[in-house]
């Protein structure tokens, strides 16, 4: 089956997240009147991956996890491709084929996300068909809701050290989960923190009685009798340093791909993702993308990354939605409209214990950190020489034992995420 | 949909928010009204779509309490927004609230009727006028009785409002410290217009900002010497605007770099700086520690509004002081709170005044210099012209 277009333009958007969504509020903000069709692999509405932990958690109700109404969404007047995954972009024929068939496009924007993998998770051996526990969608946040849930589930293994290992770790403790966190560095938010902060953070998990396992890996998982015989109820765990020990499950974090595995070979530039100009352009001129798919400029370094953060993914939607709308009007993307690039911004509560980061920790040449303790936060600055004797901040940790909404952290957090930039501007 | 002349700003911010709720646990408003960020700008789509008319969309606003108690209580301080994961933008979204607000007759007109400052007469200028402050013979840039204009100043000296009228003296000091310092400076006693924006007029605040731009170009002056960061921040903008070279730096940043030494010891003892909320990226509160010759890591620092921001006093009168108090109870008793922008200076000592503590209260520049603020008499000299000879004109001006 081929769809027809009924006008003339039509705007194909591959993934119903934020990304997608701030796309198609752009298009029509900017006066787009043609077909915006959406491809989405599910039926539900767009939710929010950040609260997809705290769901989980019990802190958010299922409801509360999706910022748009159907009302809202309504106004975009969007013609949504329910449960049909992209099986093809074709972007020289500017086709999207899905098991429904061939939809043609003018335009279109790429934002299908990123998925878990489970990368280094060994085969269960009795239990073959065992998947761990990831955490990306509301369909893996009502696993590990369920799982976390079940009065019989004592005690859980999360790999991995991530922000989001972290986020399901804090599920797990919200519903009085005895966790242990193996990690292969020897500190937890190894991307993310320097050593200063991170053991700060790593102080706090101890103390909310999380067992860590850091510098040590999963060797082998088995799935044995709990003590009372219950059969296969437990899964016992070798991790690298030979020490053996039981969960009732298991959670992997500690791998990402983006979603781009349907376009047609050698069509667009690939790298980790797509590479995107600063209008979210691939190198396709109609063809888009933004969000966990898209390599876009990263300021400190000046390099083409994913930044895969909600903020990233929505600014980048709203650029490749604006532009979109302007080249179909026949006129150039509008300067305004430019995303020169983004740094990696994050922030994460453990139960109380907050960790802020920003910019690069990469320490390279002429790079240097600078600590600051207080009784409660620890501040570390990661500098470059900015000749003249001046430096320039280009990245920053902070841990804090408290997660006061309006605290000083926070506002210190904002406050060198600000820094940062304006010493981006002036170099 | 459409009556929203501002509605872009409110669909970008609902693109923008994950609705985690962590900027609504960060303020007492958000938290009254039980609302994020995200469904603010949410309510007021809905409401737009809603409408029949403009009648009908200001009857739904006024209506709709929660959406009143959040546009209408913001501080600016964004407090919210450093919480956000995602920072996103409170100010862009609330002052366009406002401007949405005022356009449809939501905000009454007593609110603002004497913070109005791009018209003939503002409190500032009353209280200047009726009590004999001003610096014509400063406003070297412009032609008076007594001088000539002249065109080739290096400095522009912007002391704000709150300074310009309840520190004379004070604003005299720092200027002849120009002079001092081999800097040739005039004055510009105009104001940044953040009342204009707090009470939805950002329009003409921009161009009040213009208009001193303007100004400024005329004095030749290459440097804007602010010392509120509220002030460097909106005038910035608008120098950045007419894309003219001019540097807007702070008094503190100036000062050390012409190596300007401090004519008092700094006091011993606690010393609390109050951050001024308009200091977003920290850097006036470096500048100050410098200055002041202590490091920013001794003394206790307390974030956020001293509870004269947005115009929220004319909203919920109680709110300012209970922000005021809050930001006062990182002080110990003994203490001396410092503050970067005189308005909050002048917000503080009015708390201090009705709810006395033993903290000391002073601008940053009051530790700089001789001359200090009279807080006894400008509030007495406030509160009289209301009564005096000039309390009906008052009156009159600003119904």
């Amino acid at each position: 089956m081929t769809m027809v277009d009924p006008g003339n333009q039509t705007v194909a958007i591959l993934g119903y997240g934020t990304a997608g969504v701030n796309a198609a509020i752009a298009l029509r903000r900017a006066g787009f009147d043609g077909v915006i069709r959406v491809f989405s692999d599910t039926d539900i509405l767009p939710y929010s991956p950040i609260l997809t932990s705290y769901y989980a958690g019990g802190l958010k109700t299922y409801e509360e996890c999706f910022p748009w109404s159907a009302e809202e969404l309504a106004e975009l007047s969007l013609e949504v491709v329910a449960n049909s995954p992209v099986v093809e972009l074709d972007p020289e024929a500017h086709v999207v084929r899905t098991a429904e068939g061939e939809f043609p496009y003018t335009k279109c924007v790429i934002a299908t996300g990123a998925t878990p993998v489970p990368v280094g998770f060994p085969p269960v051996e009795g239990d073959e068909a065992y998947k761990p526990i990831v955490l990306r969608t509301m369909e893996n946040a009502e696993r590990l809701k369920t799982a976390i849930e079940d009065p019989l589930c004592k005690r859980v293994l999360v790999s991995g050290a991530s922000m989001v290992a972290l986020k399901t770790l804090e599920a797990c403790l919200y519903h009085g989960i005895e966790c242990t966190l193996v990690g292969v560095n020897p500190h937890v938010l190894d991307m993310n923190a320097l050593p200063e902060a991170a053991e700060r953070f790593e102080k706090g998990l101890v103390e909310k009685g999380v067992t860590l396992r850091l510098g040590n890996r999963i060797a082998s998982v088995k799935r044995i009798d709990d003590a009372d015989g219950f059969q296969g109820r437990k899964l016992e765990v070798t991790f690298a340093n030979g020490d053996v020990d039981t969960f009732d499950e298991i959670s992997v974090s500690h791998g990402m791909k983006s979603n781009i595995e349907f376009v047609k070979e050698g069509s667009l530039e690939i790298d980790r993702a797509l590479v995107v100009d600063d209008f979210m352009r691939t190198s396709n001129p109609d063809v888009y993308a933004a969000g966990d798919v898209a390599q876009g400029t990263e300021l400190i370094s000046g390099q083409k990354r994913i930044v895969g953060i909600w903020k990233n993914a929505a600014l980048q939607g709203a650029c490749a939605g604006r532009a979109i709308a302007a080249e179909l009007a026949g006129e150039e993307p509008p300067a305004d409209c430019a995303l020169e690039g983004s740094i990696a911004t994050n922030t994460i509560v453990v139960k109380g214990t907050l960790f802020i980061s920003a910019g690069t920790m990469e320490l390279s040449e002429g790079r240097w950190t600078e600590v600051r303790e207080s009784d409660d936060m620890t501040v570390v600055y990661v500098f470059e020489d900015a000749g003249d004797g001046q430096r320039r901040l280009v990245g920053f940790n902070i841990t804090c034992d408290h997660d006061d909404e309006g605290s000083v952290a926070f506002d210190t957090g904002a406050m060198l995420v600000m820094q940062i930039e304006r010493g981006l501007r002036e170099r | 949909m459409g009556f929203l002349e501002r509605s872009d700003a409110y669909w970008k911010f609902a693109g923008q928010c994950a609705q985690c709720g962590h900027c609504t646990k960060a303020c007492d408003s958000l938290t009254e009204a039980g609302m994020t960020l995200g469904e603010i700008a949410k309510a007021l789509i809905d409401h737009d779509r809603e409408a029949k008319d403009a009648d009908d969309l200001r009857m739904r606003i006024a209506m709709d309490g929660s959406l009143t108690q959040a546009v209408r209580g913001c501080f600016f301080c964004t407090s919210c927004k450093n919480t956000c994961f995602a920072h996103n933008d409170v100010c862009d979204l609330i002052y366009n609230a406002r401007v949405d607000f005022q356009n449809l007759g939501l905000i009454p007109r007593q609110d603002w009727s004497s913070v109005l400052v791009d018209e003939e007469w503002d409190i500032f200028k009353a209280y200047r006028a009726i009590h004999g402050i001003g610096y014509t013979d400063l406003t070297r840039h412009v032609e008076t009785e007594d001088h000539e204009a002249e065109t080739d100043f290096d400095v522009m000296f912007f002391p704000g409002c709150s300074l310009a009228a309840y520190g004379p003296e004070l604003t005299r000091e720092i200027f002849e410290t120009f002079e001092e310092l081999g800097v040739k400076a005039t004055m510009l006693d105009s104001c940044c217009g953040s009342s204009l924006r707090s009470a939805g007029f950002f329009d003409r605040a921009e161009v009040l900002c213009d208009r001193n731009v303007e100004e400024i170009i005329q004095s030749g002056a290459k440097q804007l010497v602010c010392v509120c960061p509220g002030c460097a921040n909106d005038m910035g903008k608008a120098v950045k605007r007419a894309g003219v070279e001019i540097e807007t730096i702070s008094l503190a940043k100036f000062l050390l770099a012409h190596g300007f030494e401090p004519k008092h010891p700094v006091p011993t003892g606690q010393l609390c700086i109050s951050k001024s909320c308009q200091d977003r990226d920290g850097s006036y509160l470096a500048d100050t520690c410098k200055l002041l010759g202590v490091d920013a890591s001794v003394p206790t620092i307390f974030h956020g509004c001293c509870g004269a921001g947005g115009a929220v006093s004319a909203f919920q009168p109680d709110r300012q002081a209970q922000q005021a108090d809050s930001k006062l109870s990182f002080a110990s008793d003994g203490a001396t709170v410092v503050t970067m922008c005189p308005t909050c200076t002048y917000t503080y000592a009015y708390r201090l005044m009705n709810a006395p503590r033993d903290i000391t209260n002073k601008h940053y520049t009051e530790l700089l210099f001789d001359s200090q603020f009279d807080w006894d008499m400008v509030f007495y000299q406030l509160n009289s012209m209301w009564y005096g000879e000039y309390g009906a004109w008052l009156a009159e001006v600003f119904a």
